[in-house]
């Protein structure tokens, strides 16, 4: 009976003692994630925000490339814009982030800054990755300092969406060059006529008033802060809410229960400032037809618009920087993945790709013309990356702009929480 | 309490003998054996919980934004909450929010509790089916259900103005927004309820039979026995109902579409806390006010203590 009691425990031991090894295995495995193994094959993480749409398309393009590169594996991750950036800082913070990623202006040089992204140069210069046959001055977008941080995978510039029906019906015609007085007094005809309001909330998009600023010499930002005062935001936000007020503009308690949908395919608004690539977007979500229209000037010629940018970025901490750099070059360049992905992460970048895909819809093509003639009217100005902080900023201009519109701030007071939540996030 | 406490002691009772062996190395080993079977729970508790929270205590004094190393700053976290219109506003929907949920979301667990105490039929169906919503109630998916409710044109907003009473939808409307959220808690009544009726099933049937020969009404019954007789069920139910709205978090961030707006009218303390960390990568301030809330909320549980001497009947000696 002795012997035996010790040998219960003695195996109760060994059996308390495994599971506590278990475990501590189980962590670190769960830390490594070990990303080569025996055979050579190297496997690399892939993520992007977007829609279920998005990834469908991605997930085919990798598809493509794990058949041409046997030796990578690609595994993905994807989440909406906020949230992915959310995922993205934790996990850039722990020293992990994923080897390739989805990337845009915003967060150049708040990532640089924090030594996350790879200078891709030097890879190309091994001849990994190509930076040859791009569309004119979109490699530009990825650059900050002479380096090379992020190779765009399409371009996009801040356009006017119109809702064709409506604007027909209060027989308004956008047109070129058309100046702010004019496009408001439209709006107003449009709710006169129709009882729609002429648009969704201008006034509190960063990107817009970005456009409306570099109209008049200056810009939403400098190199390392706001390149405005409180007497234009002043004037900006007042102006806005007045419209509010007058019916012009949605009432931003719509514009908030429409959401995830935008209040313009909801039928709430009849036009909405947003980057021409987003057209499709309300074509799936709405009724009506859409269409792009011009962005208003003061002096009846200058926009403004630039082109953005979605581009991949890669991890410096990544352990294949080779692998990452194919897999890059691949998704850029290759014909085939311009022929899946179409316009959905804006105008093709690379030759190439622009070249292989030819729109069939009404909807993209329209897109492929705006950018077009965009281009023609030589309109279009360089971008600045954007300081580090500027996310914070763009989501406090349209939160704080939208306490506004509900009348639950005064202008004076909303500038000033403004510039105080700005100073705070260029610190960060 | 008393009744665990007295489960406890009797659990302990009859084992005088082992606390006799306790010096011997078998003992000891007895022990080893059970510390390393309890090894991933303690291993988990000291990383995941201990060890964040000294952590968070630390972050709390300094300036850390994730990548670079914390700056220690002092108390500046804790004045810069006071200077911060943001976090007064949280605190005030916070608290708004606690004030105006919790006691309705005890009244109606109490009344329906009263209403299933009586013998019925079906009455294990009305049971289960009133606590269902608490079942369910801390999912993500209930949030969008409530979003879509309290919309413009929705079943409310139709109800609503059939009565003559146009708000339109709750969710958009920076003043209304927030009862929609006190709606969802109430709604979830079900676990105190089954507490309350716990407690009801504990009061002796002789004390009403004595009450009714001295000619009490149903109402006299209740104030005069029933009330004092569940008032350490109620207190507990207060005590756990109160901690939990103050970390109300999950159908604030859903139901405003992940904002907690319109115009910062559902921005409940922990989704400011949340903004701020994860979004803003503001750890330190985030950090800071996390352990604020804990103040917050161990001086209102300090309170509630002190005040059942007041209310709470606790009989003499355990049954």
């Amino acid at each position: 009976m002795g012997t035996s009691r010790n040998l219960e425990r003695r195996t109760l031991l060994k059996a308390a003692g495994a599971s506590a090894a278990a475990l501590g295995l189980a962590t670190t495995a769960g830390c490594g994630g070990g990303s080569g193994s025996g055979d050579g094959t190297v496997t690399i993480r892939y993520s992007w925000w977007g829609a279920e749409e998005r990834a469908k398309k991605i997930n085919q393009t990798i598809a493509l490339f794990e058949k041409k590169h046997p030796k990578i594996k690609v595994k993905t991750d994807f989440q909406t814009y906020q949230s992915f950036w959310e995922k993205f800082q934790t996990q850039a913070a722990g020293g992990n982030p994923p080897d390739v990623f989805q990337n845009a202006v915003t967060f150049l040089r708040k990532y640089d800054k924090r030594g996350i992204l790879l200078d891709l140069k030097s890879q190309a210069q091994a001849g990994n990755l190509s930076l040859d046959h791009f569309r004119a001055g979109v490699t530009k977008v990825g650059q900050v300092d002479g380096r090379q941080l992020g190779i765009p995978v399409g371009s996009n510039t801040m356009a006017l969406v119109i809702d064709k029906k409506v604007f027909r019906k209060a027989g308004v015609e956008p047109r070129p060059g058309w100046t702010w007085d004019e496009y408001f007094k439209s709006l107003k005809t449009v709710h006169d006529r129709t009882k729609v309001a002429g648009d969704t909330g201008y006034f509190t998009i960063m990107y817009l008033y970005d456009l409306y600023l570099r109209q008049n010499g200056k810009a939403f930002y400098t190199e390392d802060g706001l390149g405005f005062d409180k007497a234009d935001l002043t004037e900006w936000w007042t102006d806005g809410y007045n419209r509010v007020k007058a019916g012009i503009v949605t009432d931003p308690k719509v514009v908030q229960q429409d959401m995830p949908k935008s209040s313009l395919s909801a039928g709430h608004g009849a036009s909405e400032f947003t980057w021409d690539n987003f057209t499709v977007r309300y074509s799936a979500e709405g009724d009506s037809t859409y269409g792009l229209a011009p962005i208003p000037t003061t002096d009846g010629k200058h926009t403004g618009q630039y082109l953005a940018s979605l581009m991949l970025s890669a991890s410096a901490h990544t352990a294949h920087p080779r692998e990452v750099a194919q897999f890059i070059d691949f998704m850029v360049h290759d014909p085939e993945v311009g022929r899946i992905m179409g316009y959905d992460r804006g105008i093709l970048a690379s030759t190439e790709q622009y070249g292989a895909y030819r729109p069939a819809d009404a909807v993209n093509k329209e897109i492929a013309q705006y950018e077009e003639d965009t281009a023609k009217s030589g309109v279009l100005g360089t971008i600045t990356p954007h300081p580090s902080g500027a996310d914070t900023i763009e989501a406090a201009f349209l939160r704080i702009g939208g306490d506004l519109g509900q009348g639950k701030t005064k202008v004076a007071d909303a500038v000033k929480q403004f510039f105080t939540e700005s100073e705070a996030a260029f610190q960060g | 309490m008393t009744l665990v406490k007295d489960t406890v002691s009797a659990a302990r009772r009859p084992r005088p003998a082992a606390t006799a062996t306790a010096g011997r190395p078998g003992r000891r080993r007895d022990n080893l054996a059970g510390y390393l079977f309890m090894s991933p729970w303690i291993a988990g508790f000291l990383l995941l919980t201990a060890g964040p929270m000294v952590a968070s205590l630390y972050f709390a004094f300094t300036d850390y934004n994730l990548f670079n190393s914390p700056k220690w700053v002092g108390l500046d976290n804790f004045t810069r909450m006071f200077d911060d219109p943001r976090w007064q506003k949280s605190v005030e929907v916070t608290v708004r929010y606690v004030v105006i949920g919790t006691p309705l979301k005890l009244l109606l667990a109490l009344g329906v509790a009263l209403l299933l105490a009586q013998s019925r039929r079906g009455q294990a169906f009305y049971r289960a089916a009133f606590y269902a919503p608490s079942l369910i109630g801390a999912s993500v998916s209930v949030g969008f259900v409530w979003r879509s409710l309290f919309s413009d044109g929705a079943i409310v907003d139709r109800t609503q103005t059939f009565f003559g009473w146009h708000v339109g939808g709750w969710v958009g409307n920076a003043d209304w927004v927030l009862y929609c959220l006190v709606a969802l808690t109430v709604w979830q009544f079900g676990a105190p309820m089954v507490i309350f009726l716990a407690g009801l099933k504990q009061v002796p049937r002789e004390l009403y039979e004595a009450a009714e020969m001295d000619g009490a009404g149903p109402f006299r019954k209740f104030w005069n026995i029933t009330l004092p007789m569940i008032s350490p069920v109620l207190f507990f139910n207060v005590l756990l109902e109160t901690i939990h709205s103050f970390q109300i978090f999950g159908s604030a961030y859903v139901v405003s579409n992940t904002y907690c707006g319109p115009a910062d009218a559902t921005l409940v303390y922990t989704c400011y806390l949340y903004q701020q960390g994860f979004r803003n990568a503001q750890m330190g301030f985030a950090s800071a006010m996390a352990w604020m809330l804990l103040l917050a909320v161990a001086l209102v549980t300090a309170v509630l203590f002190w005040s059942q001497k007041k209310w709470v009947h606790y009989e003499e000696g355990a049954r």
